[in-house]
Formats: structure tokens, C-alpha cells, sequence
């Protein structure tokens, strides 16, 4: 058993009691704060900060580190969870928080070296990363383009949505204690399967319209406004309201992942890749007892279960391979695993005894 | 045709979707008093402690009845015409079928001590045992667990956790002697010791003490048959006593229906699963099997009762399915401690501590690793690897089995050893601490 889960149906902020709803009212309310009104501007001065978004970036960062050490307080005895935890956290003190107020300090312009293109649709965008030296324009095009695309393929997307990313990141610290929240039913991956791949179409069509009228906007005044107005609402609706006000604010009622699950185009672009990929979750054959704790602690609402007892091998594009059904299985079925061939020599043997 | 199966479990489940996926027109009905869902047996530790609601440990999507058509009928089965091809349930009602599975599976054998009977006794092995120690089970009480197998830790985990003092009650000299050597268990007994469970070795429940009023007071124990000197005093107070001293097939409603029983009450079955009666069969739990040793006994686990159910829907449609007990394989936890075992391992003391003896040219290898709690032991008949032992990470039993199926020799398996581990990613690479002691 883990200790850390024991309870989990106990505790009334865990199973969508009415403290959860009023967690999920206050993290809405927070974000649209945030994201659409000047009001943490005064509480960002008062401290001495630059302004509402240095707040906010201190504010999730404090998160991430008081939340990764509860995590590593309850999972910490798996060197996959212990190592994971360790790095996606030092990554959000470092590249996405220490550096680019480094950054700003020294008067440049601040650049958050853990985020690309399509995440960081801003990233691709002339008007943004032209103001940025050479060598990160080369550091963004060639992370976007060339290293996520050979990592995803080798390693999974896990080796971004769980170790590195700041989104999966906050969901796997100060969220962790959601994630059985997730919703497992097949309607939710109908639908995810259609969202988040319209988002990555929308990502594909703005970052185009974007690059189009910074190139001949200056001659076609009616596109040049079409395209900033494209450019807004992306960043509104999708930057604003899906991976804030929805991402963070609908942990207490539908788990962590909700941003990434449904909306991310990032996670759509590795899950692709993932999918024709190395990695996988190995199961180990017969050996299941259906008893579904890999399934209720999935956070992309995946069911592990269905797999492990089909002694099928879990290859599915959504999984960001945070590695909790395999921490979590009573029986030791689940491995996750990105090299090749894990086992060479000797016949398979049919451990299986039926003879039908 | 009328395809009637008692029981919802894993077996019976199994049979009615492996009828459905040949049958698509049949009737299929489903007799069942514990649940309206099939769930996992195994995971009601998980329920009790919180981990996982019920629901969670329900596999399939609860459309699934009304999707592959499964009749539903909530309630109890009394009695078997087998003649007349129709059951009877507790509230009179009869049911005809055309072919019948009994996966009726079973419950807590009956706590046997003087005085057991009554308030605070407690099993867990179905939805309402669960939920009669749920209520019992408040911070502060004191529980003897009796019975040192599986179910007796898990429950002796869950009570601990919620902050109750737990005395565990061992008749054998070390704890689980089927699976475990002394060594191993004397490993997991520190396991346990350290999680603060009295682990009382060596002892049997003499008498359960009860107050006036009936209520629970406590047990006394006494020294087992061949036990070594216990320790600890005779008298432990308890306001809770759980049985978890095996289970007994649910068969009792079987009397009188003309099925062969064996003594243990299980339902004999033949190869191809068919019981005594005619259209009759019987899988899981219920049913007795025989053993890849020749012995004819109850396979009291998942995977089994998942394939029997599979054999047996294959016989009632008329194919010559036969059930083959494969190479025996199992996994476990005692509290944090994974357990793997595959293949053959000697049982080296009795249920009554009497020591026994393992057979001739046996090889063991067994390592310790010096610090923490991780063990792995290899048997050898002469040269040929037979069976692991493993406790403490985790290993995957089809690699294992694969070595032993290929008759691989113990210096082979030793070198190789490594490449069957199956712990989480980034864990240390099990070594091999110096040469090979064999014994």
C-alpha cells in the first residue's frame, strides 16, 4: 500500500466535498484575477516586485517547491518519483523562474529557456523571438524542431510533461493530492482526442497568421488586424482561460491534467510522436488483480487496468509517463520503459494455462 | 438457450463474457447477493483503507450488463435441483437455465476458538465483512489478527494505519510457511515489527474471553503443537478479532443436490470443468481442481478463477476446452515488501511446525542484501533452476518462468539474474553480493 494514498476517499478536499468546490471557486477566481484584471498589481508592488505576473511566478513557483516536497515526502522511496520530482522542480526554480528574473535584472528582455513553441506559442512568433539574441532564437527553433521531436520519439513526452514542464510540473507537486480526480470514461477521451487536436490546429493556423502579418501586414491593413486580433484571442482563450482559469482552477473537481489532457498542443505534438515512439508501459503478463489503483491515480484519466489485464503493453499517446500506475501497483505489474528490448533469450513460455 | 451462472466474481464474470463473445443470442443471467457490479476481490484492502473507492475496483464500465444483455438477478442461491435444472433462491423464487455455472467462490473459514462467536468478530473476505470492521475499526482500539497469511497482513496493514494496536496471531513457527523460508520471514516479520505489529509466533487462539454482556474481551493464547517457546503474555485484551485463517468454499446450499463435494466442501470438477450434474460446471474458488503436482484441491487466486471461468464458458458451449494448471506463479505485499514467487519452492515446515522435508539434490541459493529488506533465493533440483523466491523489489515472473522452462542451470540464472528485475525505472541494478552460496 502507499502510504500517501491511504485515506484518499476520506478526506472531504479529495473527493469533490464541498471545500473542494470552494478550492475550485478561489483558484478561478484567482485566475481570472490574474489573467484579466490589474488588481495584483498593488499586492506586487507592496512587496517589491515589478508586477503581477513576477507575483504570480513567485507564487507558483513557492507552490512547486512546498508541493514537491509533500510529494517527495509520500513517494519519495521511488527513485523514479524521488529523481522526476528533483529535476521538474529545479527546472522551475532555475530556467523558469531564477533566469529570467536574472534576465530582467540585467535589463534583457526575459526569456523562460523551459518553454517552446507550440506551449509557448510566443516563442514562434517574429515579433517576439527576433527581439531575442541569435543564440536563443537558435535555442527555441532548435528545441522546437529538432531535440523535442528526437526526445519524444526516444524517451516519450514524459521526458517533457513530467520532468521539465512547469504545467505538469504544478499538477505533480502542490496538485498531486488530485489526481485520482481525472475523469476515466471513454466520452472523456472521445472528447479529448477531438479538443486537444483542434487546439494544435489552432496553435499551427495562429502561429502562421502571426508570422504571415508580420511579413506583409504593413501592405494589407485588413489582414494585419485580422491577424493581431487571431493573436489576442489565442492568447486569451487558450493561453488565459484554458491553461489557467480551467488548468489550474478545475484541479479540486477533475484532477491535474486537465490543461494538458484536453488543451495542450505541446503534449498533442509528443503524443504523436510517443505513439510511433520507444516508449511504453510494459505489462508484465497475468499477473494483474484488476484491483485499479494504476487506473484511479492515472491524472490523464488513461485505464491502465483495461491493459494490464489484457496483457497489453500501455502505448497510448496521452500518457506523460509521471510513472504513478507503476509506483502504485500492488502487484509490480507496470514498468515504464523507453529502451528497445527489455528481455533477449530464452523461448516465451505460455504462463498462460488455459488451453481453449 | 439458457446459460445461468451463480456468482459474480471473477470467474463467473469471465464465462459470461467469454458465452456472450461466442454466443450473441443466448440468455444469459447472472445470480449474485454480494454486489450489483463485478469488482476485484483482491482490492477490497484498498476500499477499506481509502486508497480506492469501490468503484474504482469495478473493471468495466457499469453499461456492460445492459450492453451484452446479462440478466441480473440480486440474491441467494439456497438450493440445487440439478434434475429439474433450476435453482431456488432464499426468497422462494425458482430459476430454470439450460446450463449452469457454480462460481459461487468463498468466505472466512469459521473462527473454530471457544467463544469466538458473537460482537467483534470480524472476516474479510466479502463487501460485508468490509463493511462491518469499517465500523469497528476506530483509532486507538486493539485488534488480534489470527491467521499468517495474506489476507491476516493486509488487514493487519489497514487497522495500523488507522491507528489501532494490532497483535498478530501466528500458529506457525515463522510467519507464512507455504511461501516463505524462516529467513524470509523473519525478514518480513522485522518488516512488520518495525510498522509496530505485535507479531506473536508460535501461538494458537486457546479461548476468546467475553464480558457479561457478550462484548469482546480478549483472547488467551497457548503454545502451538511444536512450537517453540512463546513469548509474550497468555492473555492479549482486544476489542476487535479478525479471522483470517483461510477461506471455505460457498457451498453449503449444495447439500442434498447430488454434486460431489470434496472434504473441504469445494465442488469436484473434471477437466473440462464440468461438475457431477448434468450441465452442470464449476469454476474459481468453488471448484476442485487438479494441481500440476496431481493433488486435487481449490485454486484460491485471481488469475485461476479468471481462467477456469474462461475454460468453463469454452465447455458449456460444447468446445473440448480443458483446464491445465500452468507453472505456479504468484505475487504479493506484506506492508511495503513486494513478494514474487514462480515455479517450485520448498515448503519446508507444516502447518503443525512440523519440519518437512524438501526431497533430494536440492540447491538453494539465497541472498540478503545487506542492508534493508531484500531478499532473493533460487532452487535448483541438481543442476536444473526449479523456483524463486523473491522478496523485497520487484521481478518479472514470465523470465523467471522462461529459465525454468528452459532448464536453465542455477550459474546460468545467477549470472543472468538481473535481467529479470521489473523495479520501477531508475532503480538501482540488483547485484549478486560475492560467490554463489549454495546449500
Amino acid at each position: 500500500m502507499q502510504a500517501g494514498l491511504m485515506d484518499t476517499y476520506h478526506r472531504p478536499l479529495r473527493s469533490r466535498k464541498a471545500v473542494a468546490w470552494v478550492l475550485c471557486a478561489a483558484l478561478v477566481a484567482f485566475y481570472l484575477l490574474v489573467y484579466y484584471t490589474d488588481v495584483l498589481e498593488g499586492p506586487a508592488r507592496r512587496l517589491r516586485l515589478s508586477g503581477k505576473w513576477t507575483l504570480y511566478s513567485v507564487l507558483y513557483t513557492l507552490a512547486m517547491v512546498v508541493g514537491g516536497a509533500f510529494f517527495l515526502r509520500r513517494h519519495g522511496n521511488s527513485p523514479y518519483q524521488r529523481v522526476r520530482t528533483v529535476t521538474v522542480v529545479s527546472v522551475q526554480v532555475v530556467l523558469a523562474f531564477a533566469l529570467p528574473l536574472v534576465m530582467k535584472v540585467l535589463g534583457h528582455q526575459e526569456y523562460y529557456f523551459s518553454y517552446f513553441w507550440p506551449l509557448k506559442i510566443e516563442y514562434f512568433y517574429p515579433s517576439v523571438i527576433l527581439h531575442q539574441p541569435f543564440l536563443i532564437v537558435l535555442y527555441s527553433f532548435l528545441g522546437s524542431l529538432v531535440a523535442f521531436p528526437l526526445l519524444g520519439y526516444f524517451l516519450g513526452k514524459r521526458f517533457y510533461c513530467s520532468w521539465i514542464c512547469g504545467c505538469g510540473g504544478l499538477a505533480n507537486t502542490a496538485g498531486d493530492s488530485f489526481r485520482h480526480l481525472s475523469d476515466k470514461s471513454t466520452g472523456a477521451w472521445r472528447f479529448e482526442k477531438v479538443s486537444v487536436y483542434t487546439v494544435l490546429a489552432a496553435a499551427v493556423i495562429t502561429t502562421v497568421i502571426v508570422g504571415l502579418n508580420w511579413a506583409v501586414g504593413k501592405d494589407h491593413p485588413a489582414f494585419s488586424a485580422f491577424g493581431f486580433g487571431v493573436q489576442r484571442w489565442y492568447g486569451l482563450v487558450v493561453g488565459g482561460f484554458f491553461s489557467g482559469v480551467l488548468g489550474v482552477g478545475l484541479y479540486p473537481l477533475m484532477g491535474t491534467r486537465v490543461w494538458c489532457r484536453f488543451a495542450c498542443p505541446m503534449a498533442a505534438v509528443l503524443g504523436l510522436l510517443q505513439k510511433f515512439g520507444r516508449f511504453r508501459i510494459t505489462v508484465k503478463k497475468d499477473m494483474c488483480i484488476a484491483c485499479g489503483n494504476c487506473s484511479t491515480y492515472c491524472e490523464m484519466g488513461i485505464d491502465v487496468r483495461a491493459y494490464a489485464m489484457a496483457n497489453e503493453d500501455v502505448k497510448r499517446a496521452a500518457c506523460v509517463g509521471c510513472g504513478m500506475c507503476a509506483h502504485v501497483c500492488p502487484r509490480g505489474v507496470l514498468k515504464l520503459e523507453s529502451r528497445p528490448v527489455r528481455f533477449k533469450g530464452g523461448e516465451p513460455i505460455r504462463v498462460y494455462a488455459v488451453d481453449l | 438457450m439458457h446459460y445461468l451462472i451463480v456468482g459474480n466474481g471473477v470467474g463467473g464474470m469471465e464465462a459470461a463474457l467469454g458465452l456472450r463473445r461466442r454466443d450473441g443470442g443466448a440468455r444469459i443471467t447472472i445470480v449474485a447477493d454480494e454486489h450489483d457490479h463485478f469488482y476485484s476481490r483482491p482490492a477490497l484492502m484498498y476500499v477499506f483503507a481509502g486508497q480506492t473507492s469501490l468503484r474504482d475496483t469495478e473493471p468495466y464500465d457499469r453499461a456492460l450488463y445492459e450492453r451484452l444483455r446479462f440478466e441480473r438477478v440480486r440474491g441467494r442461491v439456497a438450493a440445487l435441483d440439478a434434475a429439474g435444472k433450476s435453482v431456488r433462491l432464499d426468497e422462494g423464487r425458482t430459476i430454470g437455465y439450460d446450463r449452469l455455472l457454480l462460481a459461487v467462490g468463498s468466505t472466512g473459514r469459521p473462527a473454530p476458538w471457544p467463544g469466538a462467536a458473537g460482537p467483534g468478530l470480524h472476516y474479510f473476505v466479502t463487501l460485508r465483512d468490509l463493511e462491518g470492521l469499517d465500523r469497528d475499526a476506530r483509532p486507538g482500539r486493539h485488534a488480534v489478527v489470527v491467521g499468517g497469511g495474506l489476507i491476516g497482513v493486509e488487514v493487519a496493514e489497514i487497522l495500523r494505519h488507522r491507528g489501532l494496536k494490532v497483535t498478530f496471531v501466528i500458529r506457525e513457527n515463522w510467519y507464512f510457511p507455504l511461501a516463505l523460508d524462516e529467513r524470509e520471514a523473519a525478514m518480513v516479520a522485522e518488516h512488520l515489527g518495525r510498522h509496530g505489529v505485535d507479531v506473536r509466533l508460535g501461538v494458537n487462539v486457546q479461548e476468546v474471553r467475553r464480558g457479561e454482556d457478550g462484548s469482546l474481551r480478549g483472547v488467551r493464547l497457548s503454545p502451538a503443537a511444536r512450537a517453540a517457546p512463546p513469548t509474550g503474555a497468555a492473555e492479549v485484551p482486544c476489542d476487535l478479532l479478525v479471522s483470517a485463517i483461510g477461506v471455505v468454499p460457498n457451498t453449503a446450499f449444495l447439500a442434498g443436490s447430488g454434486l460431489a463435494l470434496s472434504k473441504g466442501g469445494a465442488i469436484e470438477v473434471d477437466e473440462r470443468l464440468r461438475a457431477g450434474g448434468p450441465e452442470v460446471w464449476a469454476a474459481g474458488d468453488c471448484a476442485n481442481v487438479t494441481w500440476a503436482d496431481g493433488s486435487r484441491r481449490p485454486e484460491q487466486l485471481w488469475y485461476t478463477a479468471r481462467d477456469q471461468g474462461r475454460v468453463a464458458a469454452a465447455s458449456m458451449l460444447g468446445d473440448p476446452a480443458t483446464y491445465i494448471r500452468g507453472a505456479w506463479y504468484n505475487s504479493a505485499k506484506f506492508f511495503d515488501l513486494e513478494y514474487t514467487t514462480a515455479g517450485w519452492v520448498p515448503v519446508r515446515l507444516d502447518w503443525d511446525n512440523t519440519p518437512l522435508d524438501p526431497g533430494p539434490d536440492l540447491r538453494e541459493w539465497f541472498q540478503r542484501a545487506p542492508t534493508g529488506f531484500d531478499s532473493q533465493r533460487v532452487v535448483g533440483r541438481g543442476d536444473r533452476v526449479v523456483g524463486f523466491n523473491m522478496v523485497g523489489r520487484r521481478w518479472n515472473h514470465e523470465v523467471l518462468l522462461d529459465w525454468i522452462a528452459a532448464r536453465r542451470t542455477l550459474e546460468f540464472v545467477l549470472d543472468h539474474l538481473a535481467e529479470a528485475q521489473f523495479d520501477e525505472e531508475l532503480s538501482p541494478r540488483w547485484r549478486r553480493q560475492g560467490p554463489a552460496a549454495l546449500t
